[in-house]
């Protein structure tokens, strides 16, 4: 029995469970449903989360277990010489055990056929059926043929246990109802464990992401001295080796970049947020603002092509070449001034609602001792509404480091460290795409340095992060 | 009626400090307050008393113009203050509001230091040259509010962490810092017990001496306690206005009779 079809079964099985639990629950109360000590319905959750929830985790666990269980028992079939070639061989092994399973059903072979299968003609045939095989060795094939008996061995347990969990289960629950019986607290723990294994998908990926960029980092450190990286002064990889990997070029142009971002989007996102949330009436309020969060909408890369072929342009002809600046158009200024444009809904979207929660009452009372509109937004608003703002600032810089499109198309590849504005200069992001994208080896640093720079720049967000939930926890204001 | 302490009214003054000609207020198509005249004079408490939702509130916020944050909201007649029209264009608000100070009904210091707070208007408006003037104005608000005992120690610590009477006390003070000439309260002991709100209205008889003050309140023994002219409203209307001791023993209107004896409200 396939996968899907066993767990369509155990969901029919389910559904079966809520009618009949809930009809045996009414039955035991006599038809009465105030003598029951939950609702019907609650009975039947009962019978149909007993019926489907073991079964169904039984199965997700077995079908982790299952393909390692067989390829420790095929491993020793194998021979190669490094952890790398057993892979690859155990790859081709599941190939054709999967390719031996689509022969069998297209050509009609028995069992008996495809045990007495060679080698010889087999790669053909089993391209095909579709399997991208370029040959089979005898070896592999007996691996193979292994693999494939293990799994139709393993499928029949499988569907035979997941079958008899949901069964049994079922006809546990079923006896148990009686009116007496709490079942709504069940659906409610249910409930409870659904809502924490949510919460734990984001937790436990972030942790699978610090862990795998952490292992890969140490990886690197290994083949490259942690002294050069932290301290060089050059961004300098050559395909060859003897690259020099300093991280402070590519720091300074993310934190210039960054800089200048948020210089333009501070006090343009802050003004427009006071703007919006004090001045405007309700009626421009209302087109306003989806207005500007119109850009917060449109991808990056089409910041990076306005970059590209607007901005970078003008800055070069008016600015950087009459002021003797420099003559390219990809520069620190131009990717600055984009993704500040880019990062101003951030700012004053946050800000406008951090505004906005800030209580009418003191308003009136800076109204009623006779401030102005300016000095209330500045006296009273503003500092009220500080520690939001700072937050929402935060929130803009982490992102501004984290943008990798607008740098790529507007600020040039080149590691440079220098303060001319109008000079190209790269980030963190975007050396992290073009070493992991590059022609080298894997298993080399010049490969590698991209986890230990993704490290750096998810340790940079994080304190940033961290920094901001500490202003605003510290510094929040009590209205009341 | 008999419970009712009443304060004592020397009404020597009769001049009239805000005087106010069928006013009309509309917010929207509602119509919220309707034909209300009333003279409200000097050095004395005037009490707004009344159902919620009668217009005493509204009327109280035309006095210092509070209602134009409001969008939609219509004021028509006239009203003026020492004989200057509230509403003319040359008025400007913002000086209006230093003159007729208001205190709200829920404390709503600023998130900024006891000192800071009470600073607040002298600062904006510059009613001082330099620090040591500062301080002598906070310090005589904040005695006047009979906070200064409490709060002397700790001028720098915020105001929101004052107990809700202390905090009413704080922003009666922050509104005696400017000097106003009135003082507008709108139900400002709602928010407390029954022992802060004695000392606010102890604290309003004094300020009798320099002000005129206007207070609206649900409470009626309040009224009878602290002022001396009582009005009431009814359903967007000025029922009766007069004398309190005349409004809460002998009211000539029925309707105040039915209010003030539980009957409407």
């Amino acid at each position: 029995m396939s996968i899907g079809i066993l767990v369509l079964a155990v969901l029919i099985l389910a559904a079966a469970g809520f009618v009949l639990g809930r009809q045996r629950a009414l039955a035991t109360a006599g038809g009465d449903p105030r003598r029951l000590h939950s609702l019907p319905g609650h009975y039947g959750q009962f019978t149909a989360i007993l019926a489907a929830v073991p079964a169904l985790v039984l199965l997700a666990i077995w079908l982790l277990a299952q393909p390692l269980a067989i390829e420790s028992r095929i491993a020793p079939m194998l021979t190669a010489d490094s952890p790398a070639d057993r892979s690859l061989a155990m790859a081709d092994v599941r190939r054709i055990s999967i390719g031996l399973d689509l022969l069998a059903v297209s050509d009609r072979l028995s069992e008996d056929a495809v045990a007495s299968l060679s080698s010889e003609t087999l790669a053909p045939r089993l391209r095909q059926v579709g399997t991208a095989v370029t040959q089979v060795t005898p070896e592999a094939l007996s691996a193979a043929k292994a693999h494939r008996t293990m799994r139709h061995t393993l499928q029949i347990w499988m569907t035979a246990a997941v079958g008899l969990t949901a069964a049994t289960c079922f006809v546990f629950a079923l006896l148990r109802i009686r009116p007496d019986f709490r079942a709504r607290n069940v659906s409610e723990r249910f409930v409870m464990w659904l809502l924490i294994a949510a919460s734990l998908v984001a937790v436990a990926t972030t942790a699978g992401i610090v862990l795998s960029l952490v292992s890969e980092t140490l990886h690197f450190f290994r083949i490259y001295p942690a002294r050069e990286f932290f301290l060089s002064l050059t961004w300098n990889p050559q395909f060859r080796g003897g690259s020099d990997l300093g991280i402070w070029p590519l720091l300074w142009g993310t934190v210039y970049i960054s800089i200048i971002a948020l210089i333009v989007a501070v006090p343009i996102g802050l003004l427009t947020a006071v703007y919006l949330s004090e001045y405007a009436s309700r009626r421009t309020r209302g087109w306003a603002k989806p207005a500007i969060e119109i850009l917060a909408g449109i991808p990056t890369i089409v910041y990076g092509l306005f970059a590209l072929i607007t901005v970078g342009p003008a800055l070069r002809d008016w600015f950087a070449q009459p002021l003797g600046l420099g003559a390219s158009s990809s520069s620190v200024m131009t990717a600055g001034l984009v993704m500040g444009i880019m990062l101003i809904p951030f700012v004053s979207s946050l800000s406008d609602d951090i505004i906005n929660a800030v209580p009418q009452s003191l308003r009136d009372g800076s109204y009623g001792l006779g401030a102005t509109q300016s000095e209330t937004v500045k006296l009273v608003i503003l500092p009220a509404a500080l520690p939001g703002i700072v937050g929402a600032v935060l929130l803009a810089a982490s992102r501004a480091i984290g943008e990798t499109m607008i740098v790529v198309l507007g600020a040039g590849a080149a590691a440079k460290l220098s303060l001319n504005p109008f000079e190209a200069m790269t980030t963190v992001t975007v050396k992290i795409v073009s070493q992991l994208t590059g022609d080298t080896e894997f298993a080399s640093p010049e490969t590698l340095v991209a986890f230990a720079l993704g490290l750096t720049l998810f340790v940079m967000t994080l304190v940033l992060n961290v920094l901001a939930l500490y202003i605003v926890r510290k510094y929040r204001e009590q209205y009341e | 009626m008999d419970d009712i302490r009443f304060a004592e009214r020397d009404l020597c003054v009769t001049e009239a400090k805000i005087a106010a000609r069928d006013v009309q207020v509309h917010y929207g198509t509602n119509h919220a307050l309707k034909d209300v005249n009333v003279d409200i004079l000097e050095q004395t408490v005037t009490a707004f008393i009344g159902p919620s939702g009668c217009g005493k509130s509204t009327f109280l916020r035309c006095l210092n113009r509070m209602n134009d944050t409001i969008p939609g909201c219509r004021i028509e007649g006239r009203l003026t203050l020492d004989g200057q029209d509230i509403y003319d264009p040359r008025v400007d608000p913002v000086q209006l509001r230093a003159k007729v100070g208001m205190v709200f009904q829920k404390p709503n210091p600023f998130p900024k230091s006891i000192y800071d707070n009470v600073a607040y208007g002298p600062r904006i408006h510059g009613l001082t040259r330099n620090k040591a003037e500062l301080d002598e104005i906070v310090e005589k608000s904040l005695r006047r509010a009979a906070l200064w005992e409490e709060a002397k120690d700790r001028l720098a610590s915020p105001g929101t962490g004052l107990s809700g009477g202390q905090q009413q006390r704080l922003c009666i003070a922050r509104a005696i810092a400017t000097s106003p000439e009135v003082l507008l309260m709108d139900e400002p002991c709602s928010a407390l017990d029954p022992i802060a709100t004695a000392q606010i209205e102890e604290l309003i008889d004094e300020l009798r001496a320099q002000f005129s003050v206007v207070i609206v309140t649900h409470s009626m023994q309040q009224a009878a306690r602290v002022s001396q002219r009582t009005a009431f409203f009814h359903l967007g209307r000025l029922v009766e206005y007069g004398e309190t001791g005349q409004i809460f023993t002998n009211p000539h209107d029925p309707r105040t009779e039915s209010y003030i004896s539980g009957r409407i409200g």
